[in-house]
């Protein structure tokens, strides 16, 4: 049987409400982007991404990040 | 260096010449269109190809075509201006109304015809398409302001998709 934790302070209903409308804030910036800008943040994720795709399974042959400009 | 705006020009020379007789972005990239950018390592476009004398599809033809453009395939991808495709032969009467009704945006100077995100949400709903990361997408686009809520619940009721 897990020990009982011990109890902790937890954020305010508040406190989560206002993190919560910061990250949908964020999502309507990040929608409201112009489409040049959004696919410079595609590519920028392709080459986040793939060091931990890598590590997870084998790529497959497309799985690279495009040799393009926006 | 090719741009993104090249790949899809490249679409639209493929309709001009009947490779396609129509086609619409789909997948992640039309998501970065109407709402927030997502990673993706391929350009999704759903497409009609042109009717043939059998009763069975080929993407060959669009493959021939490819080599002879000097375009790579590869997976089921042809990389096109840099930018790895994957053509899909509209496959439902969903996929048909989502390339009938897509819409033509732009992208710097070039129009392309994306998939409307209510379109979007019904195809990551369709059985057999429902993997987790389809659930999420369509959970995303849910959120989206580009979204009209009653259009996808129109879409859910006339393909009979469960939300």
């Amino acid at each position: 049987m897990a020990p009982a934790s011990k109890p902790r302070p937890r954020a305010s209903p508040e406190l989560i409400a206002a993190l919560r409308a910061g990250k949908s804030e964020l999502r309507r910036e990040r929608e409201t982007l112009d489409l040049r800008e959004k696919v410079r943040l595609v590519l920028e994720l392709q080459r986040c991404i793939l060091p931990l795709l890598r590590r997870r399974r084998r790529l497959t042959a497309w799985e690279r990040p495009w040799q393009i400009t926006p | 260096m090719a741009s993104f705006a090249d790949t899809l020009r490249v679409l639209n020379d493929m309709k001009a010449s009947g490779v396609v007789e129509e086609y619409a972005v789909a997948g992640a990239m039309a998501i970065a269109f109407w709402s927030e950018p997502i990673p993706t390592f391929d350009l999704d476009v759903l497409v009609f190809l042109p009717a043939v004398s059998s009763q069975i599809l080929s993407l060959a033809p669009l493959y021939e075509w490819a080599k002879a453009k000097g375009y790579a395939s590869k997976s089921e991808h042809v990389t096109i201006e840099g930018v790895p495709v994957q053509f899909l032969p509209a496959h439902s009467p969903l996929a048909d109304e989502a390339v009938e009704q897509a819409a033509t945006l732009r992208y710097e100077d070039v129009p392309v015809r994306v998939v409307r995100p209510e379109y979007l949400v019904a195809l990551y709903l369709e059985p057999g398409a429902r993997t987790a990361k389809r659930r999420e997408r369509a959970a995303a686009l849910m959120e989206s302001r580009t979204l009209d809520r009653r259009k996808v619940e129109d879409l859910l009721r006339r393909f009979r998709l469960e939300p």
